[in-house]
Parts: C-alpha cells; sequence; structure tokens
C-alpha cells in the first residue's frame, strides 16, 4: 500500500503540557538531589535544570514503565540512594471505560502523534475490556505465508457496485468519516475531517444540520446527510456531493430523533437549518414521508434525479430485523448500506438507550452479510459497519464478518484528544473544544495540528491493516470481506 | 384516548453529603498560579475566599473527569483518582455508578443524557443480557417524550378473561372481573421497618400523587394515612383477613402472604375477603426454585394477581448456592412460560420485584412476562441512601433525613418516577409499542445474548465450552 501522496507524515504532539500518565515515579526524600537519574533517563522522565539543587519532579507520563526495568539505565535500580519508585498512575483508572480502555484512547493518542502504532508493548490497544463482540475475537494468522511486499497490498475499496452508470468511486483506505453536525462539533473539528478525507482521498460526512459554506472546497469528499428533520437539504447541496447519505437512525439512540435545544439554535445554525432562531428543532423518528420500502425507493429515486452521479448511501440501526431493511434498500437502489450498531457513539443520547436498544454491530454485520448473500445482492452492495469501530483490530474483524469498510467517529475525537469524558452537550459544550461551538472553547486548536493529527491516525490504522493482510498473504482488502473463517472468539473452540 | 398522564418533575436538590467520583489532589508544588481556575469550566477550582494568594482544595463533586487542570497545571501539581468512598458503594449488583445516577434523576426528574457511546460491558447476567428492539421503518410514527402521539404506560391489575360467552340472544353471561387501573407500571414495595415518620409519609404520598400503590404491612397502617387507602395495599396474614376488617373494606387491593396452605385454601381466603369488599387480592410469594409451579398452581385455584419476590439483587431466595439461583429475568421468563403451557396467562397480573435498580429494568422485566414491577430501594436512593452489598446487605440512611420536609422527599421520588416513566416511553417508542400492556412477554421485541450469540458465532464457530470440561 503506497498511501495517497497527500499523506505527509509529520510528528504533531499533543496540545496540552501534560499528558495522561500511566505510571507514576515517586520520589522520596531520602533523594540527595545527585543527578544520577535525571543522566540515565534517555526519556527524560527526571530533569535536573543547571544551576538548580534540586531534581524537579518526575514527568510521570514519559516513563514506559516497568518494561524499562531491564534497562541497564532503569532509574529505580540506578538511584543510589533507592530513592525512587515505580507504580502504576491512579490516575490513569479515571481513564476510559470497558470499551474504550485507557490503553486504547493513550495508543489512538501516540498514533495521532506519530502516524504509526505505538512501539511501546505495554499498552493493550487492540482489544478493549468489554468482554464480547470484537474484544474476544481474535485473528488466526496462517504459518508461513508467502510475504507479499506492503507496497503491492491494496487497501481500496470501491463504493459503487452497481455497475449502473453512475459514478464508479473508489476510496484509498476502507474507512471514512462519520456524520457530525454543524453546531455539534467545533469549526475546526468539521474542517479538519473533511481536509483529512481529502488527503485521505476518502469521505467525510456533514450529519444533520446543513452544509456549510466552509466545506465547499471540500465537496468531493464530502457526504451530506438527508435525515428525518430534512434540516439544510436543499437541491444544490445534493447536486454539489459524490455520495448521498439517508439517515434512518443513529445506533446510540435508535428510534429516538434528534432534539437541538432552542438555546443551541444560534444564527449561523438556524440560517444553516432554514429555521427559525432559538427555537427547539426536532429531528422526528421516523421519515414521517417513509412507511414502506416503495416510500423508501420514492425517495432515494428523488435524490438519483437531482444528482445523476452521486451514489446512495441508507444509514440504519440494528434492530432484530435489519437484514430486511438491507434488502429492502438494496430493491429501493441504495448502493452503500451503513448499518450504525448499539454501541455506537453521539453528542448526546439517552443513556438508557445507548445500552439497551438494538444490538451491537457484530452480530449486525454477520446477519445483513449473509441474508444479501442469499438474496443474491451481496455483490451489488457495499456493506458498511459503523458503531462501536474503536481500532484497525476491530475494522479488519469488522471485514472478515463481512462488511467492505467502516464509518469511524470516536476514532477521530479520540485522535484530537478527546477523553471520552462524555459531556459534550452540557453548559459549553466539550472542555477540550472538540465537541463545542463556544468562542473561547473552540479555539482551543486549529485545523492545522487536527488535519495532521487524524492523517497520521488514518495512517497508523492503515499500517496496521497492511500488516494483518501480509500475515493472511493477501494482496487488497477485498479479499478479507466475510471470511470468518479466519477468526476465532475464544468463548468458543476451533471452527466446526 | 385516556387523559395524558403526565408527572410533574421539579428540581429538588437534597443538600446532604453524597459520594462523589473523583478525587482531585493539589501537590505540594502548586505555586498557586490559578491556572486551573482558568482552565476549569466546571469551577472546581477556586482561590480560597479568607486568602485569595492560595487555591483552595478542589471542589470535586462538580468534577466531570474533562482532565484539563491536570494536563494543564504548569507544575503538574495536581492528581486525580477514584474516590474510595464512591468506589466501595453498593457491590456486583449495585454499581457505584447506578447511585450517581439514581441520585441525579430524584434531583432533576430528567432522563440521564450523556455525550459519547456507550461505556460499560458488552453483555452481562440478568437484564444486562439482553438487548431491546426497535423498528427501522415499518410502523406507526412517534416523537419520543416530546411527541404527538399518546404512548399510554398504564397496566391493569387482575384477572382478565380468557374469552366471553354469551347466551342464544347474543346477552353476554360472562362476569367480567373487576380490575385496578394504575398508570404506571410500577408499584411501591415494603419499605424497611426503621424508616422515620417523615420518610415513611413521603413514600405514600409519593404513591398517591403518582396515582400507584404502596404496600405496607397492615400494622403498620397509622391512622392520619387511612385517607390515603386507596393507594396503599395493606399486607397481611392470610390468617388475619378477620381482625383487619376495617382496612379491608376501603382498600382496593389487599395483599396477602404466601403459605402452603394457600395451596388450597386460597379459595376460601378470596371469598372471605371479597365478602367484605371487592377488594383484589395480591398474593406475595417468594422467588424459590419451584415458584413457576406454586404460581400456576395458585392461578388454577383463582389467585388474581401474583407478586413475586427475589432478593434485593434479583436472585432466587433460598437457594443453595450463589452458582444454582437464577436471576429475575429468568424467573419471570419461566413463570410467564409455564403460565402460558397451562394456558391460564391472561388469568393473573404478574407483578416482580426484587433487584429493580434502574429505569431499563422495568420493560425488561415486562419483556420477559411480567405485567408490572415494584419498586424499593430505588424509592430510597432517591433520599440519598446508600447500599452496600459487601460483606453482607446495609443500608445507610443519610443523617439528619429525618428533618427534611416531608414534601421535598416527596418530590424527589416523584422525580425518580418520572425520569423513569420517561425512559420507559423512549424505549417504548423505539419498539414501536404504544401499550405499556403490549410489553408483556414480547420477548420476540428482544434480543437476548445467548441466543443470539449462539445464532451468530456458534453457527461460526463450535459450540461453547462449559467451565467445567
Amino acid at each position: 500500500m503506497k498511501p495517497p501522496s497527500a499523506v505527509k507524515i509529520k510528528k504533531m504532539p499533543s496540545r496540552f503540557k501534560h499528558q495522561v500518565a500511566k505510571y507514576k515515579v515517586t520520589r522520596s526524600n531520602t533523594c540527595i538531589n545527585c543527578g544520577t537519574c535525571a543522566k540515565s533517563c534517555p526519556y527524560g522522565v527526571h530533569e535536573r535544570v543547571e544551576g538548580h539543587n534540586r531534581v524537579r519532579p518526575p514527568i510521570n507520563y514519559k516513563c514506559i514503565g516497568f518494561e524499562c526495568q531491564n534497562n541497564d539505565f532503569y532509574c529505580v535500580a540506578k538511584c543510589p540512594r533507592k530513592a525512587l519508585s515505580l507504580s502504576l498512575n491512579p490516575m490513569y483508572e479515571t481513564l476510559g471505560d470497558y470499551r474504550w480502555t485507557a490503553d486504547m484512547i493513550t495508543a489512538t493518542w501516540i498514533m495521532a502523534e506519530t502516524g504509526y502504532p505505538p512501539e511501546r508493548k505495554d499498552l493493550e490497544y487492540n482489544i478493549g475490556n468489554s468482554g464480547g463482540g470484537f474484544d474476544k475475537l481474535r485473528f488466526k494468522f496462517p504459518p508461513g505465508r508467502p510475504k507479499i511486499d506492503k507496497l503491492e497490498i491494496s487497501t481500496e475499496i470501491t463504493l459503487n457496485r452497481r455497475n449502473d452508470g453512475r459514478a464508479n468511486i473508489v476510496i484509498s483506505t476502507p474507512v471514512y468519516g462519520g456524520g457530525m453536525s454543524f453546531g455539534s462539533v467545533s469549526l475546526p473539528t468539521m474542517l479538519s475531517k473533511a481536509r483529512n478525507a481529502t488527503i485521505w482521498n476518502t469521505f467525510t460526512c456533514t450529519g444533520e444540520g446543513g452544509y456549510p459554506e466552509m466545506l465547499q472546497p471540500y465537496d468531493h469528499n464530502v457526504i451530506t446527510q438527508v435525515a428525518t428533520g430534512l434540516f439544510g437539504v436543499r437541491e444544490e447541496t445534493i447536486q454539489r456531493v459524490r455520495i448521498v447519505e439517508f439517515k434512518y437512525a443513529q445506533g446510540a439512540k435508535p428510534g429516538l430523533g434528534g432534539h437541538l435545544l432552542g438555546e443551541k439554535n444560534t444564527e449561523s445554525v438556524a440560517r444553516m437549518r432554514e429555521a427559525v432562531q432559538g427555537t427547539s428543532l426536532f429531528s422526528p423518528f421516523p421519515f414521517h414521508s417513509v412507511y414502506s420500502i416503495e416510500d423508501h425507493k420514492k425517495h432515494i429515486d428523488w435524490i438519483k434525479e437531482i444528482n445523476p452521479q452521486a451514489l446512495v448511501s441508507v444509514k440504519v440501526s440494528t434492530p432484530n430485523d435489519v437484514d430486511m431493511v438491507a434488502v429492502g434498500s438494496y430493491y429501493a437502489g441504495a448502493h452503500i448500506i451503513h448499518i450504525d450498531g448499539g454501541y455506537g457513539g453521539t453528542g448526546a443520547a439517552p443513556d438508557i438507550a445507548k445500552k439497551n436498544i438494538a444490538m451491537p454491530i457484530e452480530y449486525a454485520i454477520i446477519k445483513v452479510h449473509n441474508f444479501l448473500k442469499e438474496e443474491g445482492a451481496r455483490e451489488a452492495m457495499t456493506l458498511i459497519a459503523s458503531g462501536g469501530i474503536r481500532t484497525a483490530h476491530d475494522l479488519a474483524k469488522a471485514i472478515c464478518l463481512g462488511a467492505d469498510g467502516a464509518v469511524i467517529g470516536t476514532a477521530e475525537l479520540v485522535s484530537l484528544e478527546c477523553v471520552r469524558c462524555g459531556n459534550c452537550e452540557s453548559g459549553r459544550g466539550c472542555a477540550r473544544g472538540i465537541a463545542s461551538t463556544d468562542s473561547e472553547l473552540s479555539a482551543l486548536f486549529g485545523e492545522e495540528w487536527a488535519t495532521q493529527r487524524l492523517v497520521n491516525m488514518y495512517h497508523a490504522w492503515n499500517v496496521q491493516l497492511v500488516e494483518i493482510l501480509q500475515k493472511f498473504g493477501m494482496r487488497s482488502v477485498r479479499e478479507l470481506v466475510g471470511r470468518t473463517d479466519l477468526l476465532e472468539h475464544i468463548d468458543y473452540s476451533a471452527p466446526r | 384516548m385516556p387523559k395524558k398522564y403526565h408527572i410533574n418533575s421539579k428540581v429538588t436538590p437534597l443538600n446532604l453529603d453524597y459520594v462523589f467520583k473523583f478525587n482531585i489532589e493539589r501537590g505540594e508544588n502548586c505555586i498557586n498560579c490559578g491556572k486551573c481556575t482558568k482552565v476549569c469550566i466546571y469551577e472546581a477550582h477556586k482561590r480560597r475566599k479568607d486568602d485569595p494568594r492560595k487555591m483552595a482544595d478542589p471542589n470535586t463533586v462538580v468534577c466531570r473527569n474533562c482532565f484539563r487542570c491536570i494536563q494543564e497545571c504548569p507544575r503538574g501539581a495536581l492528581e486525580k483518582s477514584l474516590d474510595k468512598d464512591f468506589l466501595n458503594i453498593g457491590g456486583s449488583y449495585w454499581k457505584s455508578d447506578i447511585f450517581i445516577t439514581l441520585w441525579k434523576q430524584a434531583e432533576d426528574g430528567k432522563v440521564p443524557v450523556t455525550g459519547a457511546g456507550y461505556r460499560g460491558p458488552f453483555t452481562g447476567s440478568g437484564f444486562d443480557g439482553m438487548w431491546t428492539d426497535m423498528s427501522e421503518i415499518v410502523r406507526p410514527t412517534r416523537d419520543g417524550i416530546h411527541g404527538r402521539e399518546y404512548i399510554n404506560t398504564s397496566v391493569e391489575l387482575g384477572r382478565k378473561l380468557n374469552h366471553l360467552t354469551f347466551d342464544e340472544k347474543g346477552k353476554l353471561l360472562s362476569k367480567v372481573h373487576d380490575t385496578v387501573d394504575i398508570p404506571i407500571p410500577i408499584i411501591f414495595d415494603l419499605p424497611p421497618d426503621n424508616l422515620s415518620p417523615n420518610v415513611k409519609a413521603a413514600l405514600v404520598k409519593a404513591a398517591v400523587e403518582l396515582n400507584t400503590c404502596i404496600v405496607l404491612p397492615a400494622g403498620d397502617i397509622a391512622s392520619d394515612r387511612k385517607k390515603y387507602i386507596k393507594n396503599i395495599i395493606p399486607l397481611i396474614s392470610h390468617k388475619e383477613i378477620d381482625k383487619h376488617q376495617g382496612l379491608i373494606k376501603n382498600t382496593r387491593i389487599v395483599a396477602i402472604e404466601y403459605a402452603d396452605e394457600l395451596l388450597s385454601n386460597f379459595p376460601a381466603a378470596k371469598d372471605k375477603i371479597k365478602k367484605i369488599s371487592n377488594a383484589l387480592t395480591i398474593i406475595r410469594i417468594p422467588a424459590t426454585k419451584s415458584v413457576e409451579t406454586i404460581v400456576s398452581k395458585l392461578t388454577q385455584n383463582g389467585a388474581e394477581i401474583i407478586h413475586i419476590v427475589a432478593d434485593y439483587r434479583g436472585r432466587e431466595v433460598n437457594g443453595s448456592t450463589d452458582y444454582n439461583r437464577r436471576l429475575l429475568k429468568d424467573i419471570i421468563r419461566a413463570v410467564h412460560l409455564k403460565l402460558i403451557d397451562d394456558r391460564i396467562r391472561d388469568e393473573v397480573t404478574i407483578i416482580a420485584s426484587g433487584g429493580i435498580a434502574m429505569a431499563e429494568h422495568v420493560p425488561k422485566a415486562m419483556i420477559c412476562g411480567a405485567d408490572l414491577t415494584a419498586v424499593d430501594l430505588p424509592l430510597l436512593i432517591a433520599l440519598g441512601a446508600r447500599l452496600y452489598e459487601e460483606p453482607e446487605k446495609l443500608l445507610i440512611i443519610p443523617e439528619g433525613l429525618e428533618k427534611i420536609p416531608v414534601r421535598t422527599l416527596t418530590q424527589r421520588i416523584i422525580n425518580l418516577m418520572g425520569a423513569w416513566h420517561s425512559q420507559l416511553l423512549e424505549v417504548m417508542g423505539a419498539m414501536g409499542i404504544r401499550e405499556a400492556r403490549r410489553l408483556r412477554g414480547e420477548s420476540g421485541r428482544a434480543i437476548f445474548f445467548e441466543e443470539i450469540d449462539n445464532d451468530t458465532f456458534g453457527k461460526l464457530f463450535k459450540k461453547r465450552e462449559t467451565v467445567n470440561v
């Protein structure tokens, strides 16, 4: 795989003075400030500034942890007064959760900083701690496959498989960015997502709520969303893009619709949405004009009529009958069926919905893939999975289960140093400036920084994906689709 | 269409000592520069009022875990950790986070809404091992809790007829049984007996305002509560029916404790009650191993309502070891299926309780086959109570609670139920179900972990190996 020529990897460090540390180095008062630690630690945990009597407090986040024990420069062993000790930092427990573990978040930050998977061995970042789904699936790499040159391995996928004369869109990596609306994320977030999509020759999505003018330079790589409120949908926005997405539901809050509070409906938001400023705006559920697959087809035909080149994507959640919905969308003429699992991300959703409503994406991918196959429609559809794709390994597993590619949202935001605190909507919005339109908070970082972080993270994922394909002896990610035989589940023994 | 049921929530803080989740410590190397006061948007960091040159102790109650103070302190002087008291609270069933969310719901009466996706385990035991379904396109429209269409959450208690019979002239012969309608599928269950008078009064008042019922021991119904008797379900022994005639005369529902002799002489006990008044009878029965057989026998003997009580963690009672004890989800499913097999499901109303800890447990219990649920501990948690599971069950009522006005306590209970009601609407709305009655036994509209995992991964990989093999 040779990344698109626009992809340039550049180190882009954290925007904060300190990073969240996994370890804690403690210096007791037996320290005599001899400076041995400062001289030996190559990572810069210990510092003794010229002319100062005392060694500075240890900079914990730079420490590589217990694996350092084997190094001859290990500070704890080197200290002549045995004044140093190493432990897990209690703070690390406050980062992350079962699905996105602290290690996974830390590793994503490293990828966004360096463009490569972490070299550190102490981070378990390919699987989370949820105890199910992707976290219980493992790859079964066969021994002794001929080593294919990584440059010859393709990660491209085609999005139009209908052979209907419409644009044949190929993306360079089988991932694109999820819909986050104008108003739900800050401008630098939205723009950097679009710029990254352009650099990586893939896509980003406007979400519901209109097509901001600033996105126009990136039209070629933007998916515009037609959601149930039809906010900001105009002929002109449909004609501008190469892919139009119908959003029926969102995995995190399936069947619940959306609600933009009156105070968030500012002048610019109202203009974009063609609504009255200050009024609460509801995106109802479901489409009030769609009660059947025939109605659904009518809407798709309408888009196709307005933009004769556009591909149509249909985003649905994962109920019991998601397979039927997918086949219905095939008959209605959609190019992409995008299924969004119950554990997916959101800017705001009822906790009860996130946990309980609709099934996790892992089951839905297999269900839809198999049913499309049985109906003879699989070859004509592009199946995109989202909602709980956290890592490159999740992506590859989703493809093994039957998806062609994936949409990611949270992983992009974590690259911009989201800590998943979950306060995207409360008060002034995101304290870290990622999902806030507050003038002060949304200025916490710039577009350049954010774009490079995203480009780096996409690169790291691509590197991991190519490694997986290489281990399987495959030349293209297309060969991986539906290969459940290459997976094992740790609750079950060998395949039948 | 019945009048729209609405629960009036009102923000009601209770200024007692809460446990909070995060602990922030300021190290000695703090130089009092005040950077933290600027970066924290939740105002956890402030200067000392008495001495503005120095920083005050962090106000961790408001901390939302954004890490900005930690990451931006020029000296790295701030440290954050999970609070030990927070971690100790609850146990394996009543997780610490449940308390935080129940307290919040009791304060504001709102559906808990947060950003970012789900954070918990993929699946779990009991109710955590199931998801509710939703419907994508083909179904009636709704607009959630803000909706134009009415989602009816009321349920009926009492016997329903299997079918109607008519004479030759088409005149109805069947006698339609009396039922009691309550607007939410929740009643309040027996509170512990050591509560202060204001808490007891608040429980009754909240039940009255919500138009539901509360189960109280017959001996503990003070005379000034008698005006609320329509919303009180006196709990009596079947031997004391005569003794409590006065109560039974005025109430709509009576509960009697299960005893083995009821298996044969329940009809006599019921007749005795019916002679006093039209009150319906609940038989309150512990969720033992053979509960479904007993429920079936009682129903065949004319039981109208049976209340199945699991332990406070939703497990079977009187079981030998923890391993073999069924969870409420499975107990209800077993009872429901047994009654269906015996073709008597509609002849009895099933109330399920024990371990109903969160809003989602109400629709899930109903999907498994209960007609409604009874709650107990969450009502006290709404008033700031804490529960510890280890080393043994311990309920801590906050100090000073006995001095809080009844109105405040009542409103917090109403708030909690308001939040639960709204969440029930969310789940039902997503399912496209407009009548709570129709939730009962709709297991086809749920996704059970064991079934779907076996259907998906079990088909691909070999069968699950049991732990013992």
